[in-house]
């Protein structure tokens, strides 16, 4: 495979995703212009890729769907249920064709024809409502007359192209008048039997807008010479006293200024006829929204980059912050005011550039909430439940390998929640409950984590029920005591399901335990909280790895510390005194009783504590909790780097930072340095 | 001599003990820089240090081998080796007291580790080489070194060695 078709490939599978967003939301919001707009533009994208680079199957294939969704555009079809139950099928097989190694062809191939079949349903079971709405509109919506050059250079047939069936397409969209032009033809000697001298004028009538016009030109862009330009709205042919000029004589072409003015003196007349000031605004609107739209398909949203590319270009940020945490040292201690101005500067530049490098690394939860919400539905509808999925928070955004490592068990969640957590319509009605369930998938930013959570409205845990499972599984004791939330913990133990049945979507083997291990995995932690009747609430906080932080560097005795400056509440400075005399490492700052932690006696660190320390605030959870540390040198811009395999076990630090003067820093993870300190003094 | 491989080691010293270590695992040889403890880490684990831009875990080999610790001194040097650990090659530092030379070794020179009598637990010595001047060289399997919890010498002993014989039979 060549490297355009695994850019065609990539390309087509990011179109198939953006498909089935745009399905989802058409299933809302039946009718919507927009989103029937979107659809076709996608399908067309990919019929034309699948055809330039020789995915013949999928571009013969979206062209039937482009076809239905070309209807509705020119509203001859309605969207229908089955409409989109076909395209989302359509997007699946679609997927398949992208994916097909050549293992599946004949599957492919059948669910091909099945498809088709439907979609040919859709298409003539409507034929009878397309021609009564032709019939009951005088002048159709979206008919205007074109004028249309084709002027092929001379090689154009020796790739294969007949330039005569380029103009039977494009007479084929609508009423069409062609004027061919020999002038070009040369004497019989020089004549070279494959080169093409004829070029045509074509004025043309249609239904069809600019770009299926444009459309039968696709794949000659580069082979010849198009001129199209709108004329007029309405038929040409039917406005009096254009006969004349609409008269096919070879060589003459077509006076478009005569065609125009009188297509525009008609119009005029017509226009008249109406209120001037409705025209003019519709006039407007019009204008308006052919720049919008225009500037929709001449503007690149976007472009696809290797992921090796914006590694190393993370790579680069990160050791310029480096080089600029020395710059600034030495600006500092060289007192020389011009250099610490540039020094600065240089730093507030490349403070931005972190930014954006760093948000180049992100991709926003949406990216699995559309995935997430086709699963749900399609579950859903395996099961037979009614079940309503939302997504909150779905901008929040995280790093591209934590996005990849949380999919997996987010599904999982998912589909513990449509197969156990929501009850049937009936069950629900029985209980009192809205007979539709819901998900709710939210995410949101806590201090440096990023927390997601999957709530549902179903019949909840019974803690009951989950002990004696426990102890029949010999997990537990059968005499330990246990409160509910403990018991409720016990699904996180491997070897646990509670299914009564296996079934396809879950029970399938993998349970919460395996959902627990792939989370921690990339260093997140899960919990769960269920009241019985009311629902279940999955929550994974998230580390939000970033590799270039903003933090504050504190010193303890000779080492610095770096504590990341989102969890950083408010700094207090406190007498050494008053921290040695505190009871049960409670301090009480301005009238307010806070635990801390004693990082000198945490750490080990040998050697005396100055006389006045600081007191960091960190947020925990709900709460603020202390965090003492010698001194604060001031705020810093720290490359978070990994302190390797050997340390692992260390993971109260995220990892460590090299400081300008070439020292390392350690990175505290507050969140871990409280939980570790917190078991043995019992917070 | 056609058949037979050679190898470079580079000699090292802790205490009045040699050690070799295969050259194909050395990176660096660096002088002692400040070195930043990591907090609840092992006592061995001495902290890390910056290398150009990374960060470099540096590992007290003394302790690890449960000697006695020492002060440093100015021929103290951190030897950047590159280990496997667990099937994954990562960057470490060692401290040792001095480094001696660097030497070539037929393979037919390199004699068994020690079985029973040894001082050191035979599984983390590779072989025992014995150099010109009569000093025996024992070239250490530093992956295995790295890869344990466990302490390379069977008993923290810096007695004389004949009461050594005696405690170390298993």
């Amino acid at each position: 495979m060549d490297n355009f078709q695994k850019k065609f490939l990539d390309e087509a599978s990011d179109l198939v995703s953006q498909l089935e967003q745009a399905l989802l939301t058409l299933e809302q919001d039946m009718g919507n212009p927009e989103l029937v707009d979107s659809i076709f533009r996608i399908m067309h994208s990919l019929k034309g890729g699948g055809g330039m680079f020789g995915f013949d199957n999928i571009s013969n294939y979206t062209h039937r769907l482009e076809n239905m969704y070309d209807l509705v555009r020119q509203k001859k079809l309605k969207v229908t249920r089955e409409m989109l139950d076909i395209t989302f099928e359509s997007a699946d097989h679609i997927s398949s064709m992208l994916n097909d190694d050549g293992s599946k062809t004949e599957e492919i191939k059948k669910n091909e024809e099945i498809l088709n079949s439907r979609i040919e349903a859709i298409l003539d079971g409507d034929s009878m409502s397309v021609v009564t709405v032709g019939d009951s509109v005088e002048v159709k919506p979206g008919l205007a007359s074109y004028y249309v050059k084709v002027k092929p250079y001379e090689h154009i047939q020796r790739n294969g192209t007949n330039p005569l069936l380029l103009i039977d397409e494009l007479v084929g969209l609508g009423r069409a008048k062609v004027n061919i032009f020999y002038s070009n033809i040369p004497d019989f000697e020089s004549l070279v039997f494959d080169d093409t001298y004829i070029w045509w004028e074509v004025i043309l009538a249609t239904e069809s807008d600019i770009d299926a016009i444009k459309d039968v030109f696709i794949f000659v862009e580069d082979d010849c010479e198009i001129v199209i330009k709108k004329l007029a709205d309405g038929d040409v042919f039917s406005f009096d006293g254009i006969e004349p000029l609409l008269q096919c004589s070879h060589d003459f072409p077509f006076d478009l200024e005569k065609i125009t003015s009188l297509a525009n003196t008609i119009q005029a007349l017509e226009k008249a006829k109406t209120e001037t000031a409705q025209a003019a605004a519709a006039k407007e609107d019009k204008g308006d929204e052919h720049i919008k739209k225009f500037a929709k398909e001449s503007t690149i949203s976007g472009i696809r980059v290797a992921s090796e590319k914006i590694d190393s270009l993370m790579n680069l940020v990160s050791e310029l912050i480096t080089t600029q945490a020395g710059l600034n040292l030495y600006a500092d201690r060289a007192k020389n005011a011009e250099l610490t101005r540039i020094a600065e500067g240089l730093e507030n530049i490349s403070r931005q550039l972190r930014d954006t490098a760093f948000s180049i690394t992100l991709i926003p939860i949406d990216y699995l909430v559309v995935r997430f919400r086709r699963l749900v539905r399609d579950l859903s509808r395996e099961v037979g439940k009614e079940i309503e999925f939302e997504a909150r928070g779905a901008e929040v955004e995280l790093d591209k390998s934590l996005i990849e490592g949380i999919s997996e068990p987010l599904m999982h969640i998912l589909r513990n929640s449509v197969d156990h957590g929501i009850e049937t319509a009936a069950e629900r009605k029985a209980a009192g409950k809205s007979p539709t369930g819901k998900i709710t998938l939210s995410a949101y930013y806590s201090g440096s984590q990023v927390i997601i959570a999957v709530t549902d409205d179903g019949q909840g845990m019974n803690p009951e029920k989950i002990r004696r499972k426990a102890i029949e599984k010999g997990l537990v004791a059968p005499d330990a005591q246990m409160s509910d939330k403990e018991a409720i913990d016990l699904i996180f133990m491997p070897g646990f399901s509670t299914s009564e049945k296996v079934t396809n979507i879950s029970g399938r083997g993998v349970g919460m335990d395996v959902v627990k291990r792939k989370v921690s995995d990339i260093r997140g932690t899960v919990s769960v909280s269920s009241e019985l009747g009311e629902g279940t609430t999955i929550t994974i906080s998230l580390p939000l790895t970033l590799s270039i932080i903003d933090g504050m560097l504190v010193r303890i005795a000779d080492v610095d510390y770096i504590i990341p400056l989102s969890v950083i509440d408010t700094i207090f400075a406190v007498e050494h005194e008053k921290i040695v005399s505190s009871f049960q490492n409670v301090i009480n700052i301005e009238g307010v009783q806070y635990p801390f932690y004693y990082l000198r006696d945490e750490f080990a660190i040998p050697g005396d504590a100055p006389e006045r320390e600081e007191i960091i605030m960190v947020k925990y959870e709900d709460r603020k909790i202390g965090i003492v540390v010698d001194n604060i040198t001031g705020e810093y811009q720290a490359v978070l780097k990994p302190l390797g395999k050997l340390y692992r076990n260390q993971d109260i630090f995220s990892g460590a930072s090299i400081l300008g003067d070439g020292t390392v820093a350690l990175v505290l993870d507050t969140h871990k340095v409280i939980n570790q300190f917190t078991r043995y003094n019992d917070l | 001599m056609e058949q037979e491989t050679t190898g470079s080691y580079i000699s090292f010293v802790l205490g009045e003990e040699y050690f070799a270590i295969n050259v194909a695992q050395v990176l660096n040889i660096l002088q002692l820089v400040q070195i930043t403890k990591v907090p609840t880490a092992p006592d061995y684990m001495k902290g890390v240090i910056n290398l150009r831009g990374t960060v470099l875990p540096i590992i007290d080999i003394r302790m690890k081998f449960g000697m006695e610790p020492i002060e440093y001194k100015r021929d103290t040097v951190i030897l950047v080796l590159n280990v496997e650990i667990d099937g994954e090659i990562v960057n470490a530092g060692i401290l040792v007291d001095a480094v001696k030379e660097v030497f070539e070794i037929q393979s037919a020179d390199i004699l068994p580790p020690p079985g029973i009598g040894s001082k050191y637990k035979s599984k983390f010595i590779e072989g025992i080489f014995k150099m010109n001047d009569e000093k025996f060289v024992m070239l250490l399997d530093i992956d295995k070194v790295f890869s344990t919890d466990e302490l390379v010498m069977m008993k923290d002993t810096t007695e004389s060695p004949e009461s050594k014989q005696a405690e170390t039979i298993e």
